[in-house]
């Protein structure tokens, strides 16, 4: 099989680091006053402290998820490929529905871009996991 | 398209596992082409062929309605 360009396997565990240090961030942020910038109207300079606050948590999260997204597993075949890509259409088509869907009903513009940078990574690592556990189920039973 | 993965083996006396590592998958992926479950590319089917020494068609055939 040809090499795909995918971070290495032990980088899940970087990646799931990433997305659960996100939530003592975010809570330690919140009761220090942190307001996310989404929340706010967008000030200019950067590296202030929300902005800091910003990239602490929906950032962290969203590499993190990345990251755990895109990590090889420990047996990459053409099966487990194909696997990939049927999961990233069905996000690319779930992502859409729900994007459409906002921008119908929900004049909210900065929390429909937020919920852009989870849904489809996070439908992605659900539907892909889902589908090796029952493959893997399947032949546990047959043994 | 159907196979007859499961037979060969049997006459040949390898596992899943052993004829995974011969071709170079996972023994998930053996399992679902066994089951039909699965199609492999034609490198894999080549190289499942080649493990029991012969011609594609011996093996894998296709169904009415493929």
């Amino acid at each position: 099989m040809k090499p795909h360009f995918l971070f290495p396997y032990w980088c899940r565990y970087l990646g799931w680091g990433l997305v659960i240090a996100h939530v003592p961030m975010s809570i330690i942020g919140r009761a220090n006053g942190m307001i996310n910038p989404l929340d706010n109207p967008p000030t200019q300079s950067l590296f202030t402290g929300e902005h800091l606050f910003f990239i602490c948590t929906s950032l962290v999260m969203a590499l993190g998820l990345f990251i755990v997204a895109f990590s090889r597993e420990k047996m990459e075949d053409e099966q487990i490929w194909q696997v990939r890509l049927d999961s990233l259409r069905w996000a690319i088509y779930i992502n859409y529905l729900v994007l459409i869907a906002s921008l119908i009903f929900i004049y909210d513009t900065a929390h429909i871009l937020e919920l852009n940078l989870w849904v489809p990574l996070i439908f992605f690592i659900i539907r892909f996991r889902w589908v090796i556990f029952r493959l893997s189920r399947s032949l546990s039973r047959e043994g | 398209m159907k196979n007859n993965i499961r037979v060969e083996r049997a006459i040949k006396n390898i596992t899943q596992g052993e004829l995974a590592e011969q071709v170079g998958v996972s023994r998930q992926t053996i399992n679902t082409i066994e089951s039909n479950k699965y199609v492999p590319s034609t490198v894999l089917a080549l190289k499942i062929a080649r493990v029991f020494g012969k011609p594609l068609e011996e093996i894998f055939m296709l169904e009415e309605g493929d």
